[in-house]
């Protein structure tokens, strides 16, 4: 099975934002990044699935020269190889500019599933996945928890989906097709000495995005959220301030 | 024409639905005429529900195909509809089910989507979406660029569904645009699982407790509260480190990241180990003993007292 | 489960400045040498490089300019070069000039840089010559044949709290080497283990050590000119404690503030962190901070002994260098020219013994010759007596740096120095018999957060993070606490570590107990110096955790 897995390379979480000239977007430059957490579930995912089936993984990512580092986090995790659409403009690119950046290479490959993480920890869309799937002209579902892949079948992919409020569903699908993954199902390896080396060796195919990108979302203005609030001191007896919250909670904020 | 496409499933409106009619009629400002379409199979009881408030038409988009969800399916026929309809703007609440069809939705009609709205601005003359980024630390104005419609799904809990103006709306039957056989996913029946972890992210109401409550006996009393309050029970990282409540029901940077309708911190000092976990919960009530905590820098209300100073004529008062 | 080994000719622990320079001067010489390859590499703890980064810094370029002479064609990050300096007596409410600035302070041609910064890009320099550099993996002890050190093991990954594995256990790998350069930095926890092991100080004196801790800050940008450079002598600190600030602008309105005090303090009930704090309301900085944002924060001990501290250098297979050798000239607060010079002269030693196929203590101890022939001994020995004069108080201290400074270190008799944590008395001792409240530091501030902050949301900036479910990674006997720290010294640790990883609860039996807070540990080393009872030990946590210094 050829599998690729689609990878970000976000800030890290520790990481305090600053901003630019024209506080339009962050300096990218002063950050320090690491891999999107669920596209490092979804990377595992991929490794367990070649494990079993074999085949390839692919990974690809499209970003600045700096995505370099997460790329070759998953080559050293186990991943045989990485696509790479470069270039500089991309690091604030919206989902649906880093899907159609990627197409081209992607659908050249001809990948029997695609994986990736369900939103990015940094602009957080959740749009990413379902966008490509489109642009690939494949089946897609989303926040999975569970792949199982059965060859030869029609529905050769069946997954746990997760819905909401402790619901969820089991859908099956044709390959070719693009599945979201949910953190945390499964457990991440840590990358080993012999793995860190073996991935300076393998191949990293750069290609440059295709012409007359156009972002479909512009960010005019980027700032800390705002604090609107204004706290209401309740005093008096305990009994007099539980009634009087009770009766603001109730129809003032409407929280309960 | 702005156009709000409502969730239901099994016949019964996804509350949510009605905080995108609420945003949707922020947008207007009374300026442009706004339908809500619900699809499926059989959704006139849906639709006669969304037709009490105050907009231009409803529109039941019926299809048998659109019984049981399937983005396939859904993207089918929301794309004709937005062919048929030509909105300005189409706008969703951030649901699940939003988040698997709408982005191929987008992207088969070729149009932009911002997800995750908060709030909705104007900037250099057109209309800004306020929304999260990098988890919550900055928010961005976006604009939507290129040719209408522009879709835009609104964060749960964003809108106030109380704020939506009724009305008496009539209600337009459309048949559903579905071929079946373009369908590539084949869903089963929905499931609950028992729950394996307290998935706080999910609760509606949270009371947390901090190393103010003093002592493990106090856990009980709070459990209590939590229990009037019909919430469940966290805490900050000192109880956790205790062994008073178990590690997965700890909220901060070392725990869950949650945003519940009501956070009730009781005996939280706020550090921001603690605030980073739960800022963006929608009322936020701050029971502490010292009126200098930091958590009442961000509380909606407060009150400066001891847990079980509060917490029995609290209980007593929920169960009014 | 199978634990991985390697084999290289050279293996560096540490990728500062120290070890990243002794990477790349390796490669240098093999390619003015050629000849077989040598397998190199270098072992980090920090996720990425940089990541455990902690300096002032001002970077006296003298030994980049060396290694690396097209420096500024490469890129190097530095902030901008020095354009003003001046140093200050701080008076409770007022600040003094000094007329002139004394030379150790003169900065002229040195550059202000973020040392994490610095420590990225020359990673990137090694890495460029094809070096395997391994971040996120913990040398966590010392592989030994008899006296001879034969490589480092890695710690484990993977272990829970309770010492069992958890999730994907990934056990420690042994990396062997002919050659082992130990860079761990400050107070390195495996030189620490060599210098018991091999007695390796048994012919220096005790090291001497500071804590210093930084805080970034972005000011409104036409308040200070970038390049200026000021130090403060005094108050918050009283004549019996060694100490000052250092505060550099840079472009952009960044601002690195930063504040030492050396660890052979006597208050027991003293807390360095607070007296940063205080230092930062002092009217003369709070105007200058006033309006800005802190952006990170973070702490580090440094070495402050000097020439006479430096451990034997060599030994059967290894090499130390940098901070972890006390290389540091205290009275210039520099430190990163010496641990590259110190770096780049093992390399050439090391490349030099396993070309030659001898490892042993004798070859490797041209390592010693070429350090004393070298400007490190050219720097450190004139003013190796100076640190150990200030134990006797500011004055004396500045009395005694000047001198030294004008005969070039000729004094009559050498001033032998005490291990720093000896000098702290106890509450008795310092306090009489009087009762205290001894968790509130002498020196406490009540943070205001936005000039002050307390220590937890200063840990908060540091961007700090461990897994919860993991062995704790400070060794200590808590057996002292209970008993008889409280009454002795009021359990010092809490003032004491810059990160609130200490703590005294209630035990609920009307006592205290320690809690001790490890992935708060921002990987400074103070503990482990300044304990008095010598009960704590650092030892490396899962390999990839630690503070973020991004920008520090």
């Amino acid at each position: 099975m050829k599998i690729a897995v689609c990878i970000k390379q976000v800030p890290t979480r520790e990481w305090q934002p600053r901003l630019n000239e024209t506080k339009t977007w962050i300096r990218e430059q002063e950050a320090s990044y690491e891999m999107n957490e669920p596209d490092a579930y979804a990377l595992e995912e991929g490794l367990r699935l070649r494990e079993k089936h074999g085949g390839e993984v692919v990974v690809c990512s499209a970003g600045p020269a700096r995505v370099q580092q997460v790329i070759r986090e998953a080559l050293a995790r186990g991943a045989d190889r990485a696509l790479h659409v470069e270039d500089e403009a991309l690091g604030a690119a919206d989902a649906s500019t880093a899907a159609t950046a990627l197409m081209a290479p992607m659908k050249e490959e001809g990948f029997d599933l695609i994986l990736t993480g369900l939103q990015s920890d940094d602009q957080g869309h959740a749009q990413f996945g379902p966008v490509l799937a489109e642009k690939l002209g494949v089946p897609h579902s989303t926040i999975i928890m569970e792949v199982q892949f059965e060859p030869g079948q029609a529905g050769a992919i069946k997954v746990k989906r997760e819905l909401e409020g402790g619901w969820f569903q089991y859908v099956t699908m044709p390959t070719p097709a693009l599945l979201t993954i949910q953190s945390g199902i499964n457990q991440l390896r840590y990358a080993t000495l012999k793995g860190i080396m073996a991935a300076k060796k393998k191949e990293i195919r750069k290609v440059a995005p295709p012409p007359g990108l156009v972002p479909r979302l512009k960010v005019v203005a980027l700032y800390a959220p705002q604090k609107s609030k204004q706290t209401v001191m309740i005093g008096g007896p305990a009994a007099q301030a539980a009634q009087e919250l009770v009766r603001r909670l109730r129809e003032e904020a409407r929280a309960l | 024409m702005i156009l709000v496409i409502a969730e239901q499933k099994d016949g019964r409106l996804n509350r949510a639905s009605w905080e995108a009619v609420a945003a949707a009629q922020q947008l207007s400002g009374g300026q442009m005429p706004i339908k809500v379409a619900v699809l499926g199979s059989g959704v006139a009881g849906v639709a006669g529900e969304l037709a009490q408030a105050a907009v231009a038409e409803v529109l039941a988009v019926d299809a048998g195909a659109l019984g049981i969800y399937t983005p396939d399916a859904f993207v089918q026929a929301a794309a004709a509809l937005i062919r048929e309809q030509a909105p300005q703007y189409v706008l969703l609440a951030h649901t699940y089910q939003t988040r698997d069809f709408v982005p191929t939705l987008a992207t088969r009609i070729d149009r932009a989507l911002v997800t995750d709205v908060i709030a909705i601005r104007t900037a250099e003359g057109q209309a800004a979406f306020a929304r999260p980024m990098f988890q919550g630390k900055l928010v961005a104005d976006v604009v939507p660029q290129g040719p209408a419609p522009h879709l835009v799904t609104v964060q749960i809990g964003a809108f106030r569904a109380d704020a939506v103006q009724k009305g008496q709306a009539p209600i337009v039957t459309v048949a559903g645009s579905v071929d079946a056989a373009a369908i590539r996913q084949r869903p089963e029946a929905p499931f609950q699982e028992a729950k394996q972890a307290v998935d706080l992210s999910q609760a509606e109401r949270i009371v947390a407790v901090g190393r103010g409550i003093k002592s493990q006996e106090n856990v009980a009393v709070a459990e209590q509260l939590a229990q009037a309050f019909g919430a469940e029970l966290a805490a900050s990282r000192p109880i956790c480190d205790n062994g008073w409540l178990p590690m997965e029901r700890q909220i901060g940077s070392s725990g869950q990241t949650v945003a519940p309708k009501l956070y009730v911190a009781v005996g939280i000092s706020g550090a921001i180990q603690h605030l980073v976990g739960m800022k963006g919960s929608r009322t936020i009530v701050a029971i502490n003993k010292d009126a200098e905590a930091p958590i009442f820098e961000i509380a909606d209300y407060g009150i400066v007292a001891d847990l079980f100073e509060v917490a029995p004529a609290l209980i007593a008062e929920l169960k009014k | 489960m199978e634990r991985e080994t390697l084999d290289v000719d050279v293996l560096i622990v540490g990728g500062g400045p120290a070890g990243l320079s002794a990477a790349l001067r390796l490669a240098q010489l093999q390619q003015a040498k050629g000849g077989d390859a040598l397998s190199i590499a270098v072992v980090e703890k920090a996720r990425e490089a940089g990541a455990h980064q902690l300096s002032g810094a001002l970077l006296d370029p003298s030994a980049l300019a060396e290694l690396i002479p097209d420096f500024k064609a490469k890129g190097a990050p530095l902030a901008c070069e020095v354009s003003r300096d001046s140093v200050y007596y701080l008076t409770p409410r007022r600040q003094l000039r000094l007329p002139i600035t004394p030379p150790p302070f003169r900065n002229h041609g040195n550059y202000i840089i973020s040392l994490s910064q610095f420590a990225k890009w020359l990673a990137g320099q090694v890495e460029a010559e094809g070096i395997d550099l391994f971040w996120g993996f913990a040398a966590q002890a010392v592989l030994f044949d008899g006296q001879r050190v034969i490589g480092v093991r890695t710690g484990d990954r993977g272990v829970g709290k309770d010492g069992q594995p958890r999730g994907m256990f990934e056990p420690g790998a042994d990396i062997r080497a002919r050659v082992t350069i130990f860079a761990d930095g400050v107070r390195g926890h495996l030189t620490k283990e060599l210098m018991r092991v091999l007695q390796l100080g048994d012919h220096s004196e005790p090291a001497q050590f500071a804590i210093g801790l930084k805080e970034l800050w972005d000011i409104p940008r036409d308040r200070l000119a970038p390049g200026t450079v000021v130090h403060t002598l005094g108050y918050p600190l009283r004549q019996e404690e060694f100490g000052g600030s250092w505060l550099y602008a840079m472009p952009d309105g960044r601002v690195s503030i930063g504040f030492v005090v050396g660890l052979d303090y006597q208050d027991p009930l003293l807390d360095p962190y607070s007296a940063f704090q205080r230092f930062k309301q002092h009217p003369f900085i709070a105007g200058l901070l006033s309006g800005g944002q802190v952006v990170r924060y973070g702490a580090k001990a440094l070495p402050e002994g000097g020439w006479n501290t430096q451990p034997s250098l060599f030994m059967d297979g290894g090499l130390i260098v940098g901070d972890a050798a006390n290389f540091v000239n205290s009275m210039r607060l520099k430190g990163i020219h010496l641990a590259m010079r110190s770096g780049m002269l093992a390399a050439e030693t090391a490349f030099d013994a396993v070309r030659a196929g001898d490892t042993s203590a004798r070859a490797l101890s041209a390592y010693k010759a070429r350090v004393d022939s070298s400007a490190i001994k050219t720097e450190l020995f004139p003013v190796r007596d100076v640190h150990q004069a200030f134990s006797g108080g500011l004055y004396a201290g500045s009395v005694f740096a000047g001198l030294a400074m004008m005969t070039g270190g000729r004094l009559p008799g050498g001033v032998t120095g005490h291990a720093g944590h000896t000098r702290l008395k106890t509450l008795g001792h310092y306090y009489g018999m009087k009762k205290r409240d001894i968790l509130t530091g002498s020196n406490a501030v009540t943070p205001d957060r936005s000039l002050t902050f307390d220590k937890l949301t200063s840990v908060h900036y540091s961007g700090t993070h461990h897994e919860e479910d993991q062995p704790v990674h400070l060794l200590v006997h808590t057996e002292v606490c209970h008993t008889i720290c409280g009454d002795e010294y009021g359990h010092p640790c809490v003032r004491f570590c810059p990160a609130n990883v200490y703590e005294m609860v209630d035990n609920g039996q009307g006592g205290r107990r320690l809690q001790i807070n490890a992935s708060n540990c921002v990987h400074c080393k103070t503990c482990d110096i300044m304990d008095p009872y010598g009960v704590i030990t650092w030892v490396a946590p899962e390999g990839g955790e630690g503070p973020q210094y991004d920008g520090m």
